[in-house]
């Protein structure tokens, strides 16, 4: 490119625009599409034999992929290596579900405490850890995991149930519907929720946060150097983390019906793993395409009983080393050659392909 | 001395052992290769199911069955470095990608142990039967055994890096790894010893502690949870820490034991780590980010 062509460029500055604020460039014609489609697809569903199954699947999907959204926001673009994920889904479900079980709450009031309370915890957490260096976020989260599973297990009766959990909470009652019609409130509400994470965590990522957190994860010196504080952003991320984790957390105890000790085990932590690194690790659809591939695949490996956990470890391993990105970038590659009408701006995600620790740099 | 007493120093001095020696194999590849192995775990039930096959199995003796047990621990963390670590070594996001990589070994080898044996609970036969009693305290011969093993090993671990050409090496390479490689020390070569020998060490102490504990297909995540700490504790990297805070936390976790329950063992380690993370980050002989083992 001659000097002048870059000068008038420089001049016009639409490709900077874009580059800096690319959520401009989603149709709404494609969202309203996909809202208009899930809102109207149960209606669709009740009509065939296994709907129900189908709507619980989706259910279960909406509840995980707000989990594995929020962990991979944290661990995957802002770089902290949290295992404390699924200790705060378990804050967020034993907080709404002590509150109806003990207190007699109203689910649907409860279940607005329990991101509020997954927050305290988090900042609890992070505010000691998040300082640290990666190797001690993990320790120190894994620590924290441990010490839940102990709480709830042998904690006071009204929490720890005699080490079962919860067995009898109060489930969300939509009126006086049942069966197939309250699936139905069900799903919109796990929807909602979920189109809720989504959204936020979309525009978290794409807001100045949500840069800063990128060059923290890319190149922390530089980033630092540049006047970000590092502590202040993660902390933010965890903290936002925490939320949508815990409202999911308890979501799943008022549809359940109760919270079990097993949540603290150590499959539930490998599932979700397992979706953010399938899908694509630190790129916005990858979470949730890696949700809807592990739910979805699970149905038919179950049979494999633990057959089924040798693969996923091996799969895991193996897609880690071998493949980092996951499999969303090669989503986007084909949506790109195919369907997009212009080429999209370059993706703000950048996998962990891109250079990393620049301790030699300075 | 009071039979409580003497519980909880017995107890504290033959876990803080077992977590040294744990502990050693993490910080010498944290030290040397940077990475976080959170498969270490895995390894130490590699070593002890090999034992307790060839005990079971082949009706050999376990002083048979201990060095086959850390040879094929030591061979099975080669095999993972090979597969898993090799290819990403100094490529970026070498974090992310060995840190998922350990977790998925993990997650398949408890998964394979459980398809090739079963989930039920295995005894390993000590190495050397007997015990005897002080103040009213049962003082296992084997116990006696894992520990002095486990100082032998330190003292070992200690020449090894300090006057041997690998050992040199090793060290030259966990200081400044482009320095090291031109003066033509084969990093990556080095990189699998290391993880080897931590292998090895992993496996030797899963077969001693297996009489203790017993051993099921995720008797090794305890372990290494307790190592991490350990290996926080007297700073990432550094071999001598690894020594003094495994006899320190091990005698802390025990005499709490003692005297306010078990309950509040777990609790009361992390609130020691979470303060000493406060007053020295790194550790107790932590040596910053520049000099390591």
């Amino acid at each position: 490119m001659s000097a002048q062509t870059a000068a008038t460029v420089g001049l016009t500055r639409p490709a900077l625009d874009l580059a800096a604020a690319p959520w401009r460039r989603v149709s709404v014609w494609t969202v309203g599409g996909v809202v208009a489609a899930a809102i109207v697809l149960p209606l669709l569903l009740v009509r065939l034999d296994i709907g129900t199954y189908l709507m619980t699947l989706l259910i279960l999907f909406f509840v995980q992929a707000v989990v594995a959204q929020s962990w991979n926001l944290i661990m995957g673009y802002g770089g902290i290596y949290s295992f404390a994920q699924v200790a705060l889904f378990a804050v967020g479900g034993w907080t709404s579900g002590v509150l109806v079980h003990s207190l007699g709450w109203n689910p649907f009031l409860a279940i607005l405490v329990s991101p509020l309370v997954a927050v305290v915890a988090a900042l609890g957490i992070g505010l000691p850890t998040l300082r640290l260096r990666g190797v001690y976020v993990v320790l120190l989260t894994l620590a924290f995991h441990e010490l839940a599973r102990v709480f709830a297990v042998t904690g006071p009766r009204f929490i720890s149930g005699g080490g079962y959990g919860l067995v009898t909470v109060q489930t969300f009652q939509f009126g006086n519907a049942i069966g197939d019609q309250r699936t139905i409130y069900l799903y919109y509400l796990a929807g909602l929720i979920f189109a809720i994470a989504t959204f936020v965590i979309w525009r978290v990522i794409h807001s100045p946060l949500g840069v800063a957190m990128t060059a923290l994860r890319d190149s922390e010196t530089y980033a630092v150097s540049r006047g970000i504080n590092q502590f202040r952003v993660r902390l933010v991320l965890f903290a936002i983390s925490a939320f949508f984790t815990g409202l999911a957390g308890g979501y799943s105890t008022h549809y359940n019906g109760g919270i079990s000790t097993t949540i603290f085990d150590f499959p539930r932590i490998i599932d979700l793993l397992a979706m953010i690194v399938i899908g694509g690790w630190g790129t916005f659809g990858g979470p949730i395409l890696g949700a809807g591939l592990v739910i979805g695949l699970d149905q038919y490996l179950v049979a494999l009983g633990d057959y089924q956990t040798l693969i996923l470890g091996l799969a895991l391993a193996g897609i880690a080393v071998f493949a980092p990105q996951g499999l969303w970038p090669l989503l986007r590659a084909t949506y790109e050659k195919y369907l997009a009408a212009e080429p999209l701006p370059p993706a703000v995600e950048v996998s962990p392909a891109a250079p990393h620790d620049t301790t030699d740099e300075l | 001395m009071s039979t409580q007493f003497v519980q909880a120093l017995w107890g504290g001095i033959l876990f803080g052992s077992v977590y040294g020696l744990m502990a050693l194999g993490l910080t010498l590849v944290w030290g040397a290769v940077r990475l976080l192995n959170l498969a270490h775990g895995a390894i130490f039930v590699v070593g002890s199911y090999v034992a307790y096959w060839v005990v079971s199995s082949l009706n050999l003796p376990i002083l048979v069955a201990l060095p086959i047990g850390v040879l094929a621990a030591a061979a099975f963390a080669y095999l993972m470095h090979l597969i898993f670590i090799r290819p990403v070594i100094g490529k970026p996001g070498f974090d992310n990608s060995t840190l998922i990589a350990t977790v998925g070994v993990s997650i398949a080898v408890s998964a394979a142990a459980i398809l090739i044996f079963n989930p039920e609970y295995k005894v390993i036969p000590p190495v050397i039967g007997g015990n005897f009693t002080v103040s009213e305290v049962q003082i296992t011969k084997q116990g006696l055994l894992v520990i002095g093993t486990s100082l032998a090993l330190f003292g070992l671990v200690y020449l090894f890096l300090t006057y041997t050409r690998l050992g040199m090496a090793i060290r030259a390479v966990s200081q400044q790894q482009e320095a090291a490689s031109l003066m033509a020390i084969p990093v990556v070569r080095t990189y699998g010893m290391v993880i080897a020998i931590s292998g090895a060490l992993a496996g030797l102490a899963g077969v001693l502690l297996s009489p203790f504990f017993f051993l099921n297909p995720n008797s090794g995540f305890n372990p290494m949870i307790q190592a991490l700490i350990v290996t926080i504790f007297g700073g990432l990297g550094s071999v001598r820490g690894a020594l003094v805070a495994g006899f320190v936390l091990g005698i802390f976790e025990s005499f709490i034991e003692v005297y306010y329950g078990v309950a509040w063992a777990q609790p009361g380690v992390f609130l020691l780590i979470i303060l000493m993370l406060i007053l020295r980050p790194n550790g107790l002989f932590g040596i910053g980010e520049v000099r390591r083992l």
